[in-house]
C-alpha cells in the first residue's frame, strides 16, 4: 500500500508543470481579509510547514505550490507523512486547520 | 536519494577565475510601490551597516568568512558617490559581524576567531577602544551584534563552539580545532549531562585508526559521564550578553542558543534576536531544524542543545543517522515559543524593525536570510534563503520582500542574474524610510567546505519609489 502510495505521488509529481514561486514581490500580496478559513490555514503552515516548504516552494524538501495533487491527497500526505517528512495527526494540526 | 542542490554548491573545485560579479537592482523582484539601488559595490565580506549623526553611512567588513579566509576588519564610510574609504582598521582577529552608532561612536562585535572576541568601541577619528575581551569564540560561531538597548547597555551575542554541543571531525574542518584542540563550548550556568557520548576518527591524529569518544560541553577526545556536571561561567557560549558602553564586566541577559545572530529591539524596548538552528553535521547531526527569531526575556534558557524551538530534540532521528537523546539531565527551564520560525538552513542574520509609515509594515521585522551553505550543513532541494523577508512578529507570519527574480530561488551567482547573493544584514536609516541591505558577496560551497568571494559583497538600499532621500536624492 505505501509503495502504492510513493508511486501514485511520484506520478503525479512528474505532472508537475510552472512555477512554485507565489512570494509578495512576485505574484502580489496575499489578501486574506474576510477568509477565516485561508486564514487559519495561512497560520498552521506558518507553523508546520513553511520551514521545510518555505512559502509553498522546494528548500529542504520539495515544492508543494506547483504540484497537481488534489486536495484530499495532500491531506492524507499532512496526515500520513511521507519519507522524511513527519505525519501531522489531528492532535497536532485540528482538523479544521488544514480544511 | 536526491542530490543535495544548495545556492552556494558547485560540483567541484575547479573555479580557479569565477567571473566578475555583476549587479543589476532591476533583477530584484520587491511588493509594489518599492524600489532598489545599489550603493555601493566590490566589497569584502561586508557583515553590517549603521549611521553617523550626520547621515553618513558606515559598513563593516569582516576580515573572515568560512573557508578560512582572512582579510583585514575595516569600519569603511560609503561616500555618496560609492566609493567606500576606510574608518578605522584592526589586527586581523575577525570576523566583524556588525556595528552600531551611538552616542558618537560606532561599537564593533569582534568575532574574534584567532585571538577571542570583543567588542570594540571606535571613535569618529578611527581611535579602538576594547570594552571586553577574551570572549569565548573560537569556534564554529563568534561574537554577534551589537546593539544598543534602552538602558544604554551594549547588547551583543556569542554564538556556540559547536553545532550540538559535541566536538567532533566538522570542527577538525572548519579549521578551528586544529587551532584550538582545547576548544569546547561553555555554559552559562551549572549543567548536569546524561553521560551520552559520541564515536568518531580521532581526526587530530590521522595515524590512529582508534576512533575517540567525546562528551557534550567537553574537549574533543574527552567522554562525560552520568550525572557530571559542567561548571557555568560568563561570558559563555550561545548567549546574550550585555556590557556598559564605557565598558565594564559582561553581564549574561539569556541563554541557551546556538548562533544568535542577528539582534535588534523595537520601538517599545522589546529585544529580539535571530538563531541560526542545527545543522545535519558532526558527530552530534540534527536533521530539519529551522531557523529562529526569539523574543528575549532576561534569564530564560532557549532550548541549545536539546531543543529547537520549544519542542526536544529527543527521539528524533536524522535520516540514516542514530536517534537523539537529550545530553542535559535537567533542563533550566521549558523553552518558549519561538516568535517565528524561518527556512531550514536559510541563515537567518542581523534585521531591524519597521518603525516609519513612509517605509510601510511599522513593528514588522525585516531579516536578512544569508542562504544555504549546503552541502556542509545538511542537504537541501533546492537553495534555501538568499532574500529578504518580513515578519509579523505578532502571529510569526513570515512573507518574502526582496527575492530574485526568476523560476526558482536562487543567489544571483546560480540564476546567472546581477540580483541579491546573500543578504547579511537589513538596517533601516535613521529616518526609517529606507532600508540598506549588506549583500555579503558571493560564498560557493563544496564537500570539502566554503570558498568565499572576495571583492563581490554589496550595499543595497530599498525605499519607496518617490520617497527620495539619501543617497537616492544625490
Amino acid at each position: 500500500m505505501r509503495l502504492h502510495y510513493v508511486a501514485l505521488i511520484a506520478a503525479l509529481g512528474s505532472l508537475a508543470c510552472g512555477t512554485a514561486r507565489r512570494g509578495e514581490p512576485l505574484a502580489g500580496s496575499l489578501n486574506l481579509a474576510g477568509d477565516e478559513a485561508g486564514r487559519r490555514g495561512h497560520l498552521v503552515f506558518t507553523k508546520y510547514c513553511h520551514s521545510c516548504h518555505p512559502g509553498g516552494e522546494a528548500g529542504l524538501a520539495p515544492a508543494i505550490n506547483d504540484k497537481p495533487f488534489p486536495d484530499f491527497l495532500k491531506k492524507f500526505q499532512v496526515r500520513a507523512g511521507l519519507g522524511a517528512m513527519p505525519a501531522f495527526k489531528t492532535h497536532v494540526i485540528f482538523r479544521t486547520g488544514i480544511e | 536519494m536526491r542530490n543535495s542542490v544548495g545556492g552556494g554548491e558547485v560540483a567541484h573545485r575547479m573555479i580557479i577565475e569565477p567571473p566578475a560579479r555583476v549587479v543589476d537592482p532591476g533583477e530584484i523582484a520587491l511588493p509594489d510601490g518599492y524600489r532598489m539601488q545599489a550603493v555601493a559595490t566590490g566589497l569584502t565580506f561586508p557583515t553590517g551597516v549603521t549611521f553617523d549623526d550626520r547621515g553618513g553611512v558606515y559598513v563593516v567588513e569582516s576580515s573572515y568568512s568560512y573557508g578560512e579566509v582572512f582579510t583585514t576588519p575595516r569600519l569603511l564610510r560609503i561616500e555618496p558617490d560609492g566609493r567606500a574609504t576606510q574608518a578605522a582598521g584592526a589586527t586581523m582577529n575577525g570576523p566583524w559581524n556588525g556595528v552600531a552608532f551611538h552616542g558618537g561612536s560606532f561599537y564593533v562585535s569582534e568575532g574574534g576567531v584567532l585571538a577571542g572576541g570583543r567588542i570594540l568601541k571606535i571613535s569618529p577619528e578611527g581611535r579602538i577602544q576594547p570594552l571586553v575581551s577574551d570572549l569565548p569564540t573560537f569556534g564554529d560561531h563568534h561574537t554577534n551584534g551589537p546593539a544598543v538597548g534602552p538602558d544604554g547597555m551594549v547588547y551583543f551575542t556569542i554564538g556556540t563552539a559547536t553545532n550540538a554541543a559535541v566536538v567532533g571531525p566538522d570542527n577538525y574542518q572548519f579549521g578551528w580545532l586544529l587551532r584550538k584542540p582545547g576548544f569546547h563550548d561553555i555554559p552559562c550556568q551549572d549543567i548536569t549531562l546524561t553521560g551520552e557520548n559520541f564515536s568518531s576518527t580521532n581526526v587530530l591524529k590521522p595515524d590512529s585508526n582508534k576512533p575517540v569518544r567525546t562528551g557534550a560541553f567537553l574537549p574533543f577526545g574527552t567522554p562525560s559521564e552520568r550525572n557530571q556536571v559542567i561548571p557555568g561561567r560568563v561570558p559563555c557560549n550561545g548567549a546574550v550578553l550585555k556590557v556598559p558602553a564605557s565598558g565594564g564586566k559582561p553581564e549574561l541577559v539569556a541563554w541557551g542558543l546556538r548562533n544568535p545572530f542577528g539582534i535588534a529591539f523595537t520601538r517599545d524596548g522589546l529585544l529580539y534576536v535571530t538563531n541560526n538552528g542545527y545543522d545535519d553535521r558532526g558527530s552530534r547531526p540534527v536533521w530539519g531544524t529551522a531557523d529562529h527569531l526569539w523574543l528575549i526575556k532576561p534569564g530564560t534558557w532557549y532550548g541549545w542543545p536539546d531543543y529547537s524551538g520549544d519542542r526536544p530534540l529527543a527521539g528524533s532521528r536524522p535520516p540514516g543517522k542514530r536517534e537523539l537523546k537529550s545530553v542535559l539531565a535537567k533542563h533550566p527551564n521549558t523553552p518558549p515559543k519561538p516568535a517565528a520560525s524561518f527556512d531550514v538552513h536559510a541563515s537567518a542574520d542581523s534585521f531591524d524593525f519597521s518603525r516609519s509609515d513612509s517605509f510601510g509594515h511599522v513593528g514588522q521585522a525585516f531579516v536578512a536570510l544569508l542562504g544555504d551553505q549546503a552541502p556542509a550543513v545538511g542537504k537541501v532541494v533546492r537553495p534555501v534563503g538568499f532574500k529578504v523577508v518580513r515578519v509579523n512578529v505578532s502571529d510569526g507570519t513570515i512573507y518574502e520582500f526582496a527575492v530574485n527574480r526568476g523560476k526558482t530561488n536562487g543567489p544571483a551567482s546560480w540564476l546567472k542574474t546581477g540580483g541579491l547573493e546573500r543578504p547579511v544584514a537589513a538596517r533601516f536609516d535613521p529616518s526609517g524610510a529606507a532600508l540598506y541591505v549588506v549583500d555579503f558577496g558571493a560564498v560557493f560551497m563544496d564537500a570539502g567546505g566554503a570558498m568565499p568571494q572576495e571583492k563581490t559583497g554589496v550595499l543595497w538600499r530599498i525605499s519607496r519609489a518617490g520617497a527620495m532621500r539619501g543617497a537616492d536624492a544625490r
